[in-house]
């Protein structure tokens, strides 16, 4: 899922594609290499997409979590055999770790195809082709899992390594009887490394026939045994059996390449279907997790979100006790959200953006139900995580306006527009005129666009649906000394996150002077801003 | 009882079931020690696992082409070597290739079925050296027989009983062989710091200037690195440093034995002296075996 016309870099950073792209990852090969083929879906295919998330949710619906965990485990497990088929397919022979791979590639499609038997959404993993595969190498295995080059696979092979263990037993007995002469001769044990020492105050007469000095010194002489001619002839044996039998293993080695060749289709076809597996698998566990329903896709009507949310900072806050509050928001055209600082009026847009995003890809969407046209384009127009791109060349305002034109020029109708806090670094006069005149643009050209904004009024000029959040409750109280952690915890006590839809374009707080002393700010500062405010109201 | 039997049984007595060989340079008789804890085990009847601490067990040196002892293994040894430097006759038993990453390629666990000889290249890294040796182990193996070298020690492991081998290839006299290897064994044997008294955390490498440093400054306290690989002091400068400092590491290594060899590529020493000088050096059991002594 890179970076392109559908959604640039800035976009998908704001929106939470990376986070997306690596909850859905798959966890073999195969998966990956379908991973890389996926596509997103364009308006148009309305149809295809929502047939895509309805087979993932079904096959999260109808498989137990605990299953399907282990069914991924297992697909990580797997060997990719694609290589060794790859030289198969040309004439090449195999080798002993392949032959481990095909066997274990067996058992697991096998394993993977019983565990998965009960539902029908997910395709054959083990034909005929895996189990002639696994019937191929079975005589190769031992224990569970590993697997040696039997002498059953071929008779020759059998009589070649029992002359090989042969010779080898004469060697042995020839050069046991050599090392027991020099070991007597020297009153030492039998049992000789390639090397030893004999000390010169040890040799009462020359040294015994069968030794060979690799060195003398003043004190002691390196030695070695010599092999006399018998063990010679017996180690030319050897070797020549050693030999043999090195040939007769390449020989079964290119049989059993020979024999997976033809097993190629098959196994392509094998491949290509766990890589489905564990595409569509992976996804499943994923909706499952976090309860993901299929969207409603349609071309005409409006975006409607219910109970929408941003997984993200979902799973963020779950892992920290905490707990997401959905929103629902519907519109078509133009919309904006107010409400106060910290009341999740970004978030609202991420929620907004992270659920098209998933339609476009064919998977179900966080959402308790949600109706929405395929986006040709998602765009996030605000100060981003990834705006410094351009340096210090740009003012914020202007890398915002470089934005809003670059989007602009590419709008097509259903484009999503999810502007956050525009122009919020210009007067507020000229950035409500920019704002308001965006929203009207935007709508005219068939696009989708909902702003988070904390000007006054704009809904209202700009003809906009007009979404606010909750906010505080109450004003937590300060507690002096509090780390930044409990102060969040006790702004997010009181914070309804909520949204609801305004009828009239009501002057809206932010709750900014509850939220400065909240953080601490200077409590003198903060009483004199209130002052300044009530007699701005008179 | 064989020279080979007692360095086996001294490795064993420290409760470890992994025993890394390490040597002060190259040529001081590593594959030696190795092939004679090999030995000593297969005729206990034990299943050994064998690994190296990056590439060892070559044919020829990997560094100066000169020929190397060989290490020829029995059937029922269990190996985690680098794909690529597996022999493929005679066929070995493939039990799992890991995602441990070599020089050579992945790294798998293979059991020898017919007595051969096997380049055994391991794990570069101390990740991955534990996740060989947790293989070996899992596959069945009694011991495991690690093949290091004195620049890797980063990667041996608080449970492995470390033998030390020292040489004439290494130092040009009895006297120099001695000190050094009786430096590198109380680096290795650098006590653990308990958490008692005050202490001096060094973080990174603990060089001669910072011991200069605390000399002068008549330090006291127990000065704390991460490990042995931290000191970058060597020879007679570490002994004296060690003499004035109380130097402890939080992972601490156990040499359990060293072993001499008085013969070099160049030249040799007499081998009794040399075996006596090193024993009271380290103050551990000490081992020539290819003269066949102890002290």
């Amino acid at each position: 899922m890179s970076a392109d016309e559908f959604i640039d870099r800035s976009s998908a950073n704001a929106i939470g594609e990376e986070w997306l792209a690596v909850a859905i990852e798959p966890r073999s090969a195969y998966g990956a290499r379908e991973n890389a083929k996926r596509r997103r879906f364009r308006p148009g295919e309305e149809r295809e997409a929502m047939a895509s998330a309805g087979r993932i949710a079904r096959i999260a619906e109808c498989l137990d979590p605990d299953l399907m965990e282990r069914a991924l485990a297992r697909l990580a497990r797997l060997p990719d055999i694609s290589a060794a088929l790859a030289r198969v397919a040309v004439g090449d022979s195999l080798d002993d770790a392949e032959a481990l791979a095909f066997l274990r590639f067996a058992d697991g499609a096998s394993e993977l195809q019983r565990a998965l038997e009960g539902c029908d959404e997910l395709p054959n993993c083990a034909g005929e082709a895996v189990e002639a595969l696994r019937v191929l190498f079975e005589r190769g295995r031992v224990g569970g899992h590993a697997f040696y080059l039997h002498d059953s696979f071929d008779d020759a092979l059998r009589s070649e390594r029992e002359r090989y263990e042969e010779a080898r037993a004469r060697f042995e007995a020839a050069r046991g009887r050599l090392e027991r002469k020099v070991a007597e001769a020297l009153g030492r044990s039998a049992r000789f490394d390639e090397e030893f020492i004999v000390l010169r105050e040890e040799l009462a007469k020359p040294l015994p026939s069968g030794v060979r000095v690799v060195r003398e010194a003043p004190t002691y002489v390196l030695c070695e045994i010599d092999l006399d001619e018998e063990s010679r002839a017996q180690l030319e044996r050897r070797e020549e059996a050693a030999r043999a039998v090195a040939l007769a293993e390449e020989r079964v080695r290119a049989a059993l390449a020979r024999e997976v060749f033809t097993l190629g289709d098959g196994l392509a076809r094998a491949t290509f279907a766990l890589g489905e597996i564990d595409l569509v698998l992976a996804a499943a566990s994923w909706a499952q997790r976090f309860a993901c329903r299929p969207a409603e896709l349609d071309a005409a009507g409006e975006i409607q979100i219910v109970e929408g949310r941003w997984l993200p900072l979902q799973e963020r806050l779950e892992s920290a006790g905490g707990a997401f509050v959905p929103s629902s928001i519907s519109w078509s055209g133009a919309a904006i959200v107010t409400g106060p600082n910290m009341g999740g009026k970004s978030v609202a847009l991420r929620t907004v953006g992270f659920i098209a995003l998933c339609a476009s890809l064919g998977l179900p969407v966080p959402a308790q139900r949600a109706r929405l046209a395929l986006p040709p384009m998602i765009r996030w127009l605000g100060i981003g995580p990834d705006d410094e791109t351009r340096g210090a060349l740009l003012s914020s305002f202007a890398e915002e306006a470089v934005r809003l034109r670059d989007a602009f020029r590419a709008l097509a109708p259903r484009s999503l527009l999810l502007v956050d806090e525009f122009a919020r670094t210009t007067t507020p006069r000229e950035g409500f005129a920019i704002l308001v005149a965006s929203l009207q643009s935007a709508r005219e050209r068939g696009a989708d666009i909902i702003a988070a904004t904390h000007l006054a009024g704009v809904a209202a000029a700009a003809g906009a649906r007009h979404f606010a959040v909750r906010g505080l409750r109450g004003i937590p109280t300060p507690t002096p000394g509090a780390d930044i952690d409990r102060l969040l915890a006790a702004l997010a006590d009181c914070m309804d996150y909520r949204i609801e839809e305004l009828s009239e374009d009501r002057r809206e707080s932010s709750d900014a002077l509850a939220l400065a002393s909240l953080l601490g700010v200077d409590e003198g500062i903060v009483l004199r801003a209130r002052g300044i405010l009530k007699t701005i109201a008179e | 009882m064989e020279v080979s039997d007692l360095l086996l049984d001294r490795a064993l007595a420290s409760g470890a079931r992994s025993i890394a060989v390490v040597g002060t340079g190259k040529n001081v008789g590593k594959t030696v020690v190795m092939r004679a804890i090999y030995r000593a085990a297969i005729a206990r009847g034990m299943c050994v696992g064998l690994t190296s601490i990056g590439r060892d067990g070559e044919a020829n040196d990997f560094v100066d082409t000169v020929a190397k002892p060989r290490l020829r293994l029995a059937a029922g040894t269990l190996v985690a070597g680098a794909l690529g430097a597996l022999p493929r006759s005679p066929a070995l038993q493939w039990c799992e290739c890991t995602d441990i990453q070599s020089a050579s390629g992945p790294l798998a666990i293979v059991r020898v079925r017919s007595e051969s000889e096997v380049e055994v290249v391991g794990a570069p890294t101390a990740s991955g050296l534990r996740g060989c040796v947790a293989s070996l182990f899992a596959h069945g193996a009694d011991i495991v027989a690690i093949d290091g070298a004195i620049d890797r020690i980063a990667a041996l492991r608080e449970e492995d009983a470390v033998v030390v081998c020292c040489g004439a290839a290494s130092s040009p006299s009895v006297e120099a062989i001695a000190a050094e290897v009786g430096a590198l064994v109380a680096l290795l044997g650098l006590s653990r710091y308990d958490g008692k008294g005050a202490a001096l955390r060094v973080d990174g490498a603990f060089t001669p200037t910072h011991a200069a440093t605390l000399i002068a400054a008549g330090e006291r306290r127990a000065v704390v690195v991460r490990d042995a690989t931290r000191v970058t002091l060597r020879g007679r400068a570490l002994l004296g440093v060690l003499s004035r400092l109380q130097i402890r590491v939080e992972r601490p290594l156990h040499p359990v034995a060293v072993t001499v060899n008085s013969v070099g590529r160049t030249g040799s020493v007499e081998p009794q002296a040399l075996l006596q000088a090193v024993h009271a050096a380290v103050a551990l059991p000490t081992f020539d075996l290819f003269a066949a002594s102890a002290a």
